[in-house]
């Protein structure tokens, strides 16, 4: 058989080449707008979403949870359809057409990590969720909350969250350059980050590509009309939810 | 400091050099995004600049107040320790003052409404008719407004220990160490304003450091420096230091590249500061252990021509705390607006101490030329000093 070893290579060759021009044409990902770029360091590191995947593989529908302020509720943006949940549930389900992912919206303004987490039973558990997106901070850091207890807040959520089963995402403070020079966002940012190191729990950093965003002056509201700022908001909710996505692609290709 | 009846050359430059060094590293602390906060105090140790602070306000408010009650009574001395608590106070409302101008400033030239609902929260806006009383109360402590509060409520127990630590330093110690000890154990805190919230700072926690800080400075002003016990605990405290250095550094480490192993972070975060963890405590009296051995009263460096800048904004610490608050708020600002780029952190921490140490020295001269022309009037021995100033 030697003589047709070589016009095998060609052969291979092209099926390879039609295989992965389907692999890259078949699912189509959602692509992100080019706005949304953000340096590669600030998602670099990647995390892993065992429930999830687990559910999707044995084909059942998988529901995530977004718990948090207003940012989650989206109010800046005027309407819960245009908040990064909303935006989030439509880019899984164009990204994951097999799957069934629904994505719920448990975002209640100026809440602390404290009422959130009070929140559980009814607003997470009851729904029982495959993952839970915890947007929380900003509302502490606001009100100076200790920053101990809100780390033990946090800690004690994950650990329930872990408990049953549910996957977590965390989702650091917004950024804005007027709430900085008001609000010390630093030492609440520094206890998220930490506790999610020591949970092994991924924490998107929301602030960092704001703040990103804004030295860019990719998103400018100065600039813009009153009446034209919610659409600005909801395309940095969009990306927030292109961010989410990402990190759930990769842990669940 | 009554230093017109003693030489100067007898005031323990080692309290207003640290007080200083503690001052400037407060500054660099409350300005966010600084790379200068990893050379502060915080980076060497589970302690920071606030025991420092803490504990040499102790220290010399026992020499002064306690010169002052040997002298003149306890209703005198009691009576200057009041009135050094209404300076705080009236320094503290002061601070309140510009934190309203700076938080009305912000919200008036807000734009980006992602933040309006949140920001609302600041209870300051949403009940501003009851935050002012709350502030006016020591209730209400917006950000760096916290320590100043601490501050005068351990002025109005004091006159209390100054009359326990009269009969027998335990008489001080034993109560304050139970109750630091109970809320330990228990976790008690202070409420504040909003419903919820806590004392930054937990004046029940707190007292027992500027109480053993008292006690100190009574045994060194009666010349019974306690040098059995530095000596006895010079080796741990060595071990101590260093022990807490390493870890400290491990975690500023793994705070920039996640790789690095970040030793004990697992068994020894979150370092309670609110309570004043033990673990703060023991580092924070390791520190001194190693300062009091190593650096004698006479040491040469503390009457040099460089350290003199920070000699002086420790003998004025009220003023340059209050001006360290206002020059961090203005310093953030200004990263914010502007640029935060390296160059920018860089200026506006150089500028900041440069300002400190500037004021510290004008204070010093008027008080010198305030004093001058009066001194051969004045009886031998009266008190025209502001206390511990």
């Amino acid at each position: 058989m030697g003589g047709r070893r070589y016009p095998a290579g060609p052969v291979v060759l092209a099926l390879a080449g039609i295989l992965t021009a389907m692999l890259a044409a078949a699912p189509a990902l959602a692509a992100e707008p080019d706005e949304c770029a953000t340096p590669p360091e600030l998602m670099e590191a990647g995390t892993q979403l065992p429930n999830l995947a687990a559910r999707l593989r044995a084909h059942q529908p998988a529901k995530i949870v977004a718990i948090g302020g207003a940012s989650t509720i989206g109010l800046a943006a005027g309407s819960p359809d245009r908040s990064y949940p909303h935006q989030l549930d439509q880019i899984l389900s164009h990204d994951y057409p097999q799957a069934s992912i629904t994505v719920v919206n448990k975002g209640v303004p100026r809440q602390s990590a404290r009422q959130n987490l009070d929140r559980f039973p009814t607003d997470v558990f009851a729904e029982d969720p495959v993952l839970v997106v915890w947007e929380t901070g900003i509302n502490d850091a606001v009100r100076g909350t200790d920053v101990d207890d809100f780390a033990e807040t946090l800690q004690t959520g994950i650990d329930q969250l872990k408990n049953r089963a549910i996957d977590i995402i965390m989702v650091d403070m917004q950024f804005s350059r007027s709430a900085t020079a008001l609000i010390n966002f630093e030492a609440y940012l520094k206890a998220l980050h930490r506790v999610g190191d020591l949970a092994e729990v991924y924490v998107l950093p929301r602030f960092a590509m704001m703040h990103y965003w804004s030295e860019q002056k990719v998103f400018n509201f100065d600039e813009v009309a009153p009446e034209d700022r919610a659409k600005l908001a909801a395309r940095v909710y969009n990306c927030i939810a292109y961010k989410l996505a990402q990190v759930i692609r990769r842990a669940v290709p | 400091m009554p230093s017109h009846t003693q030489p100067a050359a007898s005031r323990d430059l080692r309290l207003d050099f640290f007080r200083g060094v503690a001052l400037i590293c407060i500054f660099i602390d409350h300005i966010p995004e600084n790379y200068l906060n990893y050379f502060t105090l915080s980076a060497i140790g589970f302690s920071d600049a606030a025991e420092v602070f803490i504990f040499i306000s102790g220290f010399t408010a026992s020499l002064v107040y306690g010169r002052a009650m040997a002298a003149r009574g306890v209703l005198i001395a009691t009576v200057q320790v009041m009135r050094r608590a209404w300076q705080l106070y009236v320094a503290h409302i002061f601070l309140f003052v510009i934190f309203i101008a700076e938080v009305s400033y912000t919200v008036k030239t807000f734009n980006n409404p992602m933040y309006n609902e949140e920001m609302g929260v600041g209870d300051f806006l949403e009940h501003p008719h009851i935050a002012v009383i709350q502030a006016l109360i020591l209730q209400f402590q917006p950000t760096y407004l916290d320590i100043l509060p601490l501050y005068i409520v351990l002025l109005l127990i004091f006159p209390l220990v100054l009359v326990a630590m009269e009969r027998s330093r335990w008489l001080a110690l034993a109560p304050s160490l139970i109750v630091y000890l109970g809320v330990q154990y228990f976790g008690t805190n202070v409420p504040a304003y909003p419903l919820g919230s806590v004392w930054t700072f937990n004046p029940l926690a707190w007292q027992f450091l500027f109480v053993l800080g008292a006690v100190l400075g009574q045994t060194e002003a009666r010349r019974r420096g306690p040098t059995t016990i530095l000596r006895i605990a010079y080796l741990p405290a060595i071990g101590i230091a260093i022990a807490a250095l390493a870890i400290r550094l491990s975690w500023a480490f793994h705070g920039l590249h996640e790789s690095f192993p970040a030793l004990f972070l697992r068994q020894l975060w979150p370092v309670d500061k609110s309570n004043l963890a033990p673990i703060r405590l023991i580092s924070f009296f390791a520190l001194f252990v190693l300062v009091a051995r190593w650096v004698p009263p006479q040491a040469s460096f503390l009457r040099s021509a460089w350290t003199r800048p920070v000699v002086l904004c420790g003998s004025h610490s009220l003023e340059i705390f209050c001006l360290s608050i206002l020059l961090s708020a203005l310093a953030h600002f200004l990263m914010s607006e502007i640029a935060s780029g390296f160059t920018m952190q860089l200026a506006v921490n150089v500028l900041g101490i440069a300002a400190m140490c500037l004021t510290a020295a004008m204070l010093d001269w008027y008080r010198e030329v305030q004093r001058a022309p009066l001194r051969p009037a004045l009886p031998a021995g009266s008190q025209r000093g502001e206390g511990e100033d």
